[in-house]
């Protein structure tokens, strides 16, 4: 990427549940990070991390509880006119993760992929409309015979596709792919990601991917940020993050990923993390710091000056 | 070595409006004491359709077992009575499904649903049995056991649910262990912990393990051998390291190679197969993988393949095995894995329908 134009800026980013009794969960604890116009930002970490409730704060599901999200310099959470939310809605989309539960089972396919052109009067006449959903089934893969058809007679593959079609109908700049293809087949999985990989070719399109497989994830990913409780301690690019991970979470999550080579299996050695390892003092403050360039890790002033040592 | 399992020849149809779908089509082969089989295959290739046969836990009707053997310790399997079938469920063979929750009752205490097995199966008194548990849950991993002994499922995470569900399929201590998908919705640690717990718990009792994924690095990391199945059928069985250093299937290569690799820095495209499984009401003549398949020959479309023998171990079911196919090479990233295998024969040879 030669010129770095941020299209997301992420700001503190807080997301706290209420869940009752005086109870909160911080599914998001403070986030600050940039997206870059036609990168794909990879985000992966444990099992309720917070990974969606991020994805669905920045897109605007939920109302952030501190912090901000600005989109081209636009504040997502601040007040607006319809309109301006309308266009910005428009600009940022979702790829759920399951490809059966997100598409309407009543509705045809072509109704499915034509609601966003009919909320956002993209379409001037019924042909136009028919027209774009033909055009999109084609980008996808698909062909027009699918139009009239219902999501039932799809595979998941398919429906996935079916999925990105309607994301793409608006024409986004921005496209928030949470755990994309974990439902679907490994060979599926390979289709689904080449198509995102082309469209994004195509048409400059910029992803956060959500994921747990990491090695899909470092495919498909400019950058990847590992997120452990709600807090981001790894950001790096995606080769720098495989080839040298600094934070030990990220070594323990590096060093537990499976691999299709029995050798490597068999003498497997495992990183455990525990939390309690960093020995942190009272009071000892942590923070989002820079060790090589572009190379992030949450960590105290002693770690900082630790890792600066090691790692330059 | 002995033989745990034997299955031959089996075939299960489903009754649908549709049509019948023939979800397993002649599907054979054997399972070792204390050894793990990992099946990998497509979406619908009747993985779980084959291992709830050997269950009996397919509901029929719709389904119906059209013919062949489950030999299990001597004894056929098909040939079992329902009240039979319930004896040797939970007590000789385990199973763990893909998602805990549909098999963990939501109403009852963790503890009380191993206790359940242990007192119905291994007559054990309440008490023995409630000290069991704990110790059954301590073994998987489960922190402070005799706290976790009496909450319930929902009290769990997805995590702990999944281990205490294996507690629960280890509880009677099973000949044979089926785990189907057991760790697909787990992240990789806590994968990594049961995958480990299970080896371990193995290395012990000497269970013998069936396991379902279509994670690769998955069946790399547990597998002694493994068996690839493709619309109803294993179209490649071998020990792990002949698969996975010596395939000799398109669909197995196909599998390999969409697969995106971790050291590897190039950009280029993922080698996904193309198109979509066949219908199993209607499957196709011949080769049933032969439409998606860039290696596919005339004769794949008119003639099913037999299968080839390349060891004592590995067997494949191709034409491109045959003495008189053309030679051609396997995909870049199938062929970047490629070892000589010194048990391989000198030439594949065909399989006669009697062994
Ligand atoms: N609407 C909500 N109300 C209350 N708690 C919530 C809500 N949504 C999420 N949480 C909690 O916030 C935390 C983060 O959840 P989130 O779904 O973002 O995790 P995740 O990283 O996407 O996990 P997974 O990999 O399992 O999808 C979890 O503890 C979850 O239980
Ligand atoms: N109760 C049923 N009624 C009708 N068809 C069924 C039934 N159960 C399974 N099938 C069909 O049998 C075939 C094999 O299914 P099976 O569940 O064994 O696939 P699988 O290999 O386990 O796939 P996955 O990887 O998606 O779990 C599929 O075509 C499926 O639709
Ligand atoms: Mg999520
Ligand atoms: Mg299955």
């Amino acid at each position: 990427m030669a010129e770095k134009q941020k299209l997301i800026e992420i700001k503190n980013l807080k997301q706290y549940f209420n869940v009752g009794k005086g109870n909160v969960i911080k599914a998001v604890d403070g986030l600050t990070f940039d997206i870059y116009k036609g990168e794909t930002l990879g985000l992966v970490g444990e099992s309720g991390c917070g990974k969606s409730t991020t994805g669905r704060t920045i897109i605007g599901l939920y109302k952030a509880t501190e912090g901000e999200v600005l989109f081209n310099g636009v504040n997502v959470h601040a007040k607006k006119s319809a309109k301006e939310l309308k266009t910005l809605k428009r600009k940022m989309q979702m790829i759920f993760q399951d490809p059966y539960a997100s598409l309407n089972p009543r509705m045809t396919v072509a109704d499915i992929i034509a609601e966003g052109i009919d909320i956002h009067g993209l379409a001037k006449t019924r042909e136009e409309r028919m027209q774009r959903v033909y055009e999109l089934l084609e980008t996808v893969g698909l062909n027009r015979e699918h139009a009239n058809r219902y999501p039932h007679e799809f595979s998941g593959g398919q429906r996935q596709r079916i999925g990105i079609a309607r994301a793409l109908a608006v024409e986004p700049e921005f496209i928030i792919a949470d755990e994309p293809i974990s439902a679907l087949d490994v060979s599926i999985q390979a289709q689904v990601v080449n198509l995102m990989k082309k469209l994004q070719r195509e048409k400059g399109l910029t992803y956060l991917f959500i994921a747990h497989d990491l090695s899909m994830v470092k495919y498909i990913s400019d950058r990847i940020g590992v997120m452990y409780f709600g807090k981001m301690v790894e950001l790096a690019d995606a080769d720098e993050l495989y080839r040298n991970p600094i934070h030990p979470y990220t070594k323990a999550l590096l060093s537990a990923i499976p691999l299709p080579d029995p050798e490597t299996e068999r003498t497997r050695q495992r990183i455990v993390y525990d939390r309690s390892q960093h020995n942190y003092k009272e009071g000892e403050e942590l923070q989002f710091r820079e060790i090589t360039p572009g190379h992030f890790v949450l960590c105290s002033e002693a770690e900082y000056e630790k890792y600066k040592t090691m790692y330059t | 070595m002995e033989k745990l399992l034997e299955v031959k020849n089996l075939e299960v149809s489903f009754q649908t409006y549709g049509g019948e779908v023939q979800a397993v089509r002649g599907v054979s082969f054997h399972l070792n004491k204390g050894e793990t089989l990992a099946i990998v295959g497509e979406s619908g290739s009747g993985k779980s359709v084959t291992s709830q046969t050997i269950m009996r836990l397919i509901p029929t009707p719709p389904g119906k077992i059209k013919s062949g053997q489950i030999i299990f310790n001597g004894e056929d399997l098909v040939k079992k009575t329902d009240k039979e079938m319930e004896q040797i469920r939970g007590k000789e063979i385990g199973m763990i499904f893909q998602d805990p929750m549909t098999s963990l009752n939501p109403t009852m205490k963790v503890g009380h649903q191993i206790m359940e097995v242990l007192i119905k199966h291994q007559k054990m008194s309440k008490s023995a049995a409630k000290e069991r548990a704990i110790e059954l849950l301590r073994l998987v991993g489960i922190p402070m056991p005799e706290k976790r002994v009496n909450q319930y499922p929902h009290e769990f995470s997805g995590g702990m649910r999944q281990r205490a569900m294996i507690a629960v399929a280890l509880a009677s201590n099973p000949k044979l262990l089926i785990a189907d998908e057991p760790t697909t919705a787990l992240d990789v640690t806590i994968q990594a912990q049961i995958l480990e717990l299970m080896k371990d718990l193995q290395k012990k009792t000497g269970t013998s393990i069936i396991f379902i994924t279509h994670d690769l690095g998955v069946v790399a990391n547990v597998a002694d051998r493994v068996a690839v199945m493709y619309a109803g059928k294993i179209v490649e069985m071998g020990t792990v390291d002949e698969i996975f250093y010596d395939p000799r299937h398109p669909y197995t290569w196909g599998l390999l190679a969409s697969m995106p690799s971790l050291d590897s820095d190039d950009q280029t495209e993922l080698a996904a197969i193309p198109g979509s499984p066949p219908d199993l009401t209607n499957p196709p003549k011949g080769d049933a993988f032969a439409p998606r398949n860039p290696y596919a020959m005339k004769i794949d479309f008119e003639m099913e393949p037999p299968m080839f023998k390349v060891s004592d171990t590995h067997y494949a079911a191709t034409w491109l095995l045959h003495p008189d196919a053309p030679k051609v090479e396997p995909p870049e990233a199938v062929k970047k894995r490629l070892r000589k295998l010194s048990s391989n024969y000198e030439k594949p040879v065909v399989v006669k329908e009697s062994e």
